[in-house]
């Protein structure tokens, strides 16, 4: 993970981020950008622009050249209009964000930012983004709506949240930026980050009258098909079948009922509760990779025996969100 | 892992390409001031910037750049020694502007071209004011703004087109808010410094002293001298509108000069009689001379003029700009007796005198011992029945041009009339001097107004005739018709050019063009009116319209901010409102709602148009037929995919063949 020292104008944003009026969602989890929370500044361009506007000005003065002063006051209506256009352009919007499907700590967390084009006008230029980074421009026709995804990196398990987004555009001429901060409630799970290795679990150790059994290859035995449910693998799928026409099916592989792994925190001796749990997540995501049944047992709960994604994922969730109640 | 993208993308190439070509159609107007070699530069660079978009390597590196920038320069101080007059600033402003085309590697360098741009139109108004290059950079302006719409980015589609769409709605909702800030923004009344842009460049007229020559070379120039609006009446026939210039007092036996102004020159001889004066108002091309002219005998000075004892209208500073000035003149008057002074110096003869002019004089005297005018007619009749002719190619003349133009030549025009003719006078003893001016000039019935070009230029003489004061005599005028010259005069002024002479312009294509060009004047001199010569007195006169001239400069800039604002406030609601505008069928339903709220069924907030349809036709069974026919068309027109123009159109005719009455069980609870 590469650390970049807050520049200083991340660190402005996040001062005048404090003072902003944000654009709260309405109950329907809409968040409408009204007249008085829209900000706008010249760009650089702009402010070219308007030095290059008060040279002609003043020269156009001295030498009394009316023609001079003709275009000089056209280009800076143009100019005025254009700052009003640029406010006008994120006027009405109507955005929305949602949290992405989870990752593990380390990665990009994603995250869809939909804006849609109220009040009948189109709106071109319009960029969602969270830090530095440089989202492309999108149009977005009258009435429609328009899905920007934006990435935020991740350092830590848990939710991540968005808390809000900036909205910005420069339309129409770049001259001037007209931006708003809309607060948003999305939230994206991020997985503890998998430990590169991790000692095997203990099988079935939370019996200990029941037989050991060593894991071997035939443990992934061909058990049978059943039709697919969300959340299976797509490894599993028979694609013979589904060429065949007879629909999604997937085959069932498993060792027996005694091929049974517990994943538990306390077997393991690493003190640091977020290396312990960076640990686990290793053995989960081994475990699940085998196709073995197995459970978790953490200190505030236990996740019991079973297999397939849906059950990887309730384990996952339960390491990334442990401690945090 | 952060990604980060440079800040500064690179332009693409057909931005690179548009903008090149937008700079090289905006230094265009300039080429005609600039020297060759700055052209050839220009070019240059110019053609180095598409040949690298279309090969790469053709581009200079930074070496090279730094080379051709030097050179730029050296270019330039070659051409002018220095960058800091009018022509070397503008040449060295343009080719920096160019040459920066070779260093365009992020869009911000598009962006600082473009926006520079606006500044060397600006500069090209100081070499051109016509409304033509107005308009010209007017459109260079809009090409200016649709780049920059375009390099935003962010538009519906890519391509010019939809940037085109932006930079027209903007320019729209600009003029309003331009006219404003023309019309109120505070002008300075003088200039706060001076770079010595010389303003002399291209300026004609009338110079102040008259030699065989000098006036032929303003014959052929059909440029504008003045305009002229006469006040409440007609203008006098062309023959009386001699406008009066300069006076000229002394001859050296070639040339007339001013002379030695009379003692009492400083004040101004009063005219005994002066009747039925014309009241008029000039609008003067720049001369970089002090001379203003008026028609025959001005009666009072305008506004930081004087007038001068023999009539002359002297500005206090030379005309550098346009200058616009109210007259009134007398064309029946009496002067006044002239002083001894000013007798000795128009009675002056220089000493090239031939024996054959004092004999020629002698004749004309010994028939006229006593009367003055009877001479002066004499010597008109002499002009007239001798064989002289007029024309503009005259054969060159000696040392003593009066004495061979009078014997020899015999062929001229009106200076050499003039000349000789005052001189003649002279040696009679009559005073005589030359005023110099303009003949005529073209009544222009699309403007009202009458033209007078630096072709009208003539000269004629004033003869001191006792009991009659000065009187103006034309010698021109007295050669035979059948004696002049139309063919040298054609050829020198061009077809079209003339307004002196009746070239035969019968044609109807001839007058066609005549009044092509009497109304492209007419714009031309509106241009002139409203636009150029708008200044600071304009906006004290509108504030003190307006009842707020006590206010000075303040006010006028309170009522700039008021104005601009309420202007802004304005185009913003008409853009707050049009989006309502949009659709068509949106639009007809309002207009359904509308009506049938008349009749005391208003739509409910929370009703869609399924149900507000079902109500209709439960309240009002005599109109669900048709209504819910509308309804049926209009429905999925509205919510389904797409509708077609037709449906719009036929909803829109039904609504309108509606005849809605408001119910009978209505009107008894009304009544």
């Amino acid at each position: 993970m590469q650390h970049h020292a807050p520049t200083l104008r991340s660190r402005a944003d996040r001062y005048f981020d404090s003072l902003l009026r944000r654009v709260q969602p309405g109950p329907d989890g809409l968040a409408r950008i009204g007249a008085r929370q829209i900000y706008i500044v010249p760009t650089r361009a702009g402010f070219l622009y308007g030095a290059v506007m008060l040279v002609m000005l003043l020269g156009s003065l001295n030498y009394q050249n009316n023609l001079g002063l003709l275009l000089t006051f056209f280009l800076a209506s143009v100019g005025l209009i254009a700052m009003h256009h640029a406010w006008f352009n994120l006027l009405g919007l109507v955005v929305q964000a949602r949290g992405g499907s989870p990752i593990f700590a380390g990665e990009q967390a994603r995250f869809e930012v939909s804006v849609r084009a109220a009040g009948g006008r189109a709106r071109s230029d319009i960029r969602a983004r969270k830090h530095d980074d440089q989202p492309a421009p999108i149009y977005i026709a009258a009435d429609d709506q328009a899905v920007i995804v934006l990435t935020v990196p991740t350092l830590q398990r848990g939710w991540q949240r968005l808390t809000d987004v900036r909205v910005e555009t420069r339309h129409p001429l770049g001259l001037f930026m007209a931006w708003t901060y809309v607060a948003t409630d999305a939230k994206t799970l991020v997985f503890p980050q998998p430990a590169p290795h991790a000692p095997e679990p203990g099988q079935d150790a939370g019996d200990s009258a029941r037989p050991q059994h060593t894991r071997h290859e035939g443990a992934d035995e061909y058990l049978g098909a059943r039709g697919y449910r969300p959340g299976d693998s797509i490894r599993h799928i028979d694609w013979k079948a589904y060429a065949r026409e007879r629909g999604l099916v997937v085959k069932q592989y498993g060792g027996e009922h005694g091929q049974a792994v517990w994943i538990d925190w306390a077997q393991l001796a690493a003190s640091d509760p977020e290396l312990r749990l960076s640990l686990l997540t290793r053995q989960v995501l081994d475990v699940s990779a085998s196709a073995t049944r197995f459970g978790l047992r953490l200190p505030d709960g236990v996740e019991g025996l079973a297999q397939g994604t849906a059950h990887t994922e309730r384990c996952l969730t339960r390491l990334a969100l442990f401690g945090f109640g | 892992m952060r990604q980060y993208q440079p800040r500064e993308t690179a332009p693409e190439r057909k931005q690179l390409f548009w903008t090149t070509l937008l700079v090289a159609a905006a230094c265009a107007p300039l080429v005609r001031y600039l020297d060759a070699p700055i052209t050839a530069f220009l070019v240059l660079i110019i053609a180095i910037r598409l040949a690298a978009l279309r090969w790469p390597v053709v581009r200079p590196n930074r070496w090279l750049r730094a080379l051709l920038a030097f050179a730029g320069l050296v270019n330039c101080l070659a051409a002018y020694h220095t960058v800091s007059g009018q022509d070397g600033g503008a040449a060295l402003l343009v080719t920096m502007i160019v040459l920066k085309l070779l260093e365009l590697d992020t869009k911000r360098d598009l962006r600082l071209v473009l926006i520079l741009l606006g500044f060397l139109s600006v500069v090209q108004f100081l070499f051109d004011d016509s409304f033509a290059l107005t308009l010209y950079l007017g459109v260079i302006a809009l090409a200016l703004v649709t780049l920059l719409a375009e390099l935003n980015g962010g538009l519906d589609a890519a391509g010019l087109r939809p940037a085109l769409r932006i930079s027209v709605r903007l320019a729209l909702q600009a003029i309003p808010l331009t006219l404003v800030l023309f019309i109120l923004f505070p002008r300075l009344t003088a200039p706060l410094w001076s770079l010595g842009f010389d303003n002399t460049q291209g300026m004609m007229g009338m110079s102040d002293t008259m030699e065989p020559g000098n006036i032929s070379e303003l014959v052929v120039n059909g440029d504008l001298a003045f305009r002229v609006r006469f006040l409440g009446q007609q203008p006098p026939a062309a023959q009386q509108r001699y406008w009066r210039g300069l006076v000229l007092w002394q001859m050296d036996g070639r040339r007339w000069t001013l002379g030695t102004p009379p003692a009492s020159a400083t004040t101004v001889a009063p005219l005994i009689e002066a009747a039925d004066p014309i009241e008029y108002e000039i609008v003067m091309e720049p001369s970089n001379q002090r001379w203003l002219f008026a028609l025959d005998r001005p009666l009072n000075a305008p506004d930081a003029a004087t007038l001068t004892a023999d009539h002359q209208l002297l500005a206090n500073q030379p005309i550098t700009e346009l200058k616009r000035y109210r007259v009134q003149s007398a064309l029946r008057y009496r002067t006044a007796e002239p002083t001894a002074a000013e007798r000795a110096l128009a009675l002056a003869v220089p000493d090239n005198i031939t024996p054959r002019m004092r004999a020629l004089v002698a004749e004309w005297r010994s028939a006229e011992p006593a009367d003055d005018w009877a001479l002066v007619e004499r010597a008109l009749a002499h002009f007239n029945q001798q064989d002289f002719y007029y024309t503009l190619l005259p054969p060159k003349l000696g040392a003593n041009p009066a004495d061979e133009f009078l014997f020899e030549t015999r062929s001229g025009f009106c200076e050499h009339y003039a000349s000789s003719f005052a001189l003649l006078m002279r040696v009679a003893g009559i005073p005589a001097r030359i005023v110099l001016g303009y003949l005529g000039g073209e009544v222009n019935q699309f403007g009202d107004y009458t033209i007078v070009y630096q072709s009208d230029a003539h000269a004629w003489v004033e003869v001191w005739i006792a009991e009659r004061g000065w009187v103006r005599v034309d010698p021109t005028a007295a050669v035979d018709p059948s004696r002049i010259d139309n063919q040298a005069a054609t050829e020198l002024l061009g077809a079209g050019a003339s307004v002196r002479f009746d070239l035969g312009e019968t044609a109807a294509l001839a007058s066609w063009l005549r009044d092509l060009r009497l109304m492209s004047d007419t714009l031309e001199a509106t241009w002139q009116n409203w636009v150029l010569d708008f200044s600071a007195q304009d906006q004290r006169q509108l504030m003190e319209q307006l009842g707020l001239g006590a206010w000075q400069e303040y006010g006028l800039a309170a009522l700039m901010v008021v104005a601009v604002s309420v202007t802004l406030g304005a185009i913003m609601l008409v853009l707050l409102r049009e989006r309502r505008e949009h659709d068509p069928l949106e639009r007809l339903y309002a207009r359904l709602c509308q009506r049938l709220a008349r009749i005391g069924l208003p739509r409910l907030p929370h009703e869609g148009p399924h149900d507000y349809a079902q109500r209709i036709a439960a309240a009002r069974p005599d109109l669900a037929a048709e209504v819910g026919a509308w309804f049926r068309l209009y429905i999925p027109a509205r919510y389904g995919q797409r509708h077609a123009a037709t449906t719009v159109a036929l909803l829109a005719k039904r609504l309108r063949a509606f005849s809605f009455q408001p119910s009978a069980s209505s009107h008894q609870l009304n009544s």
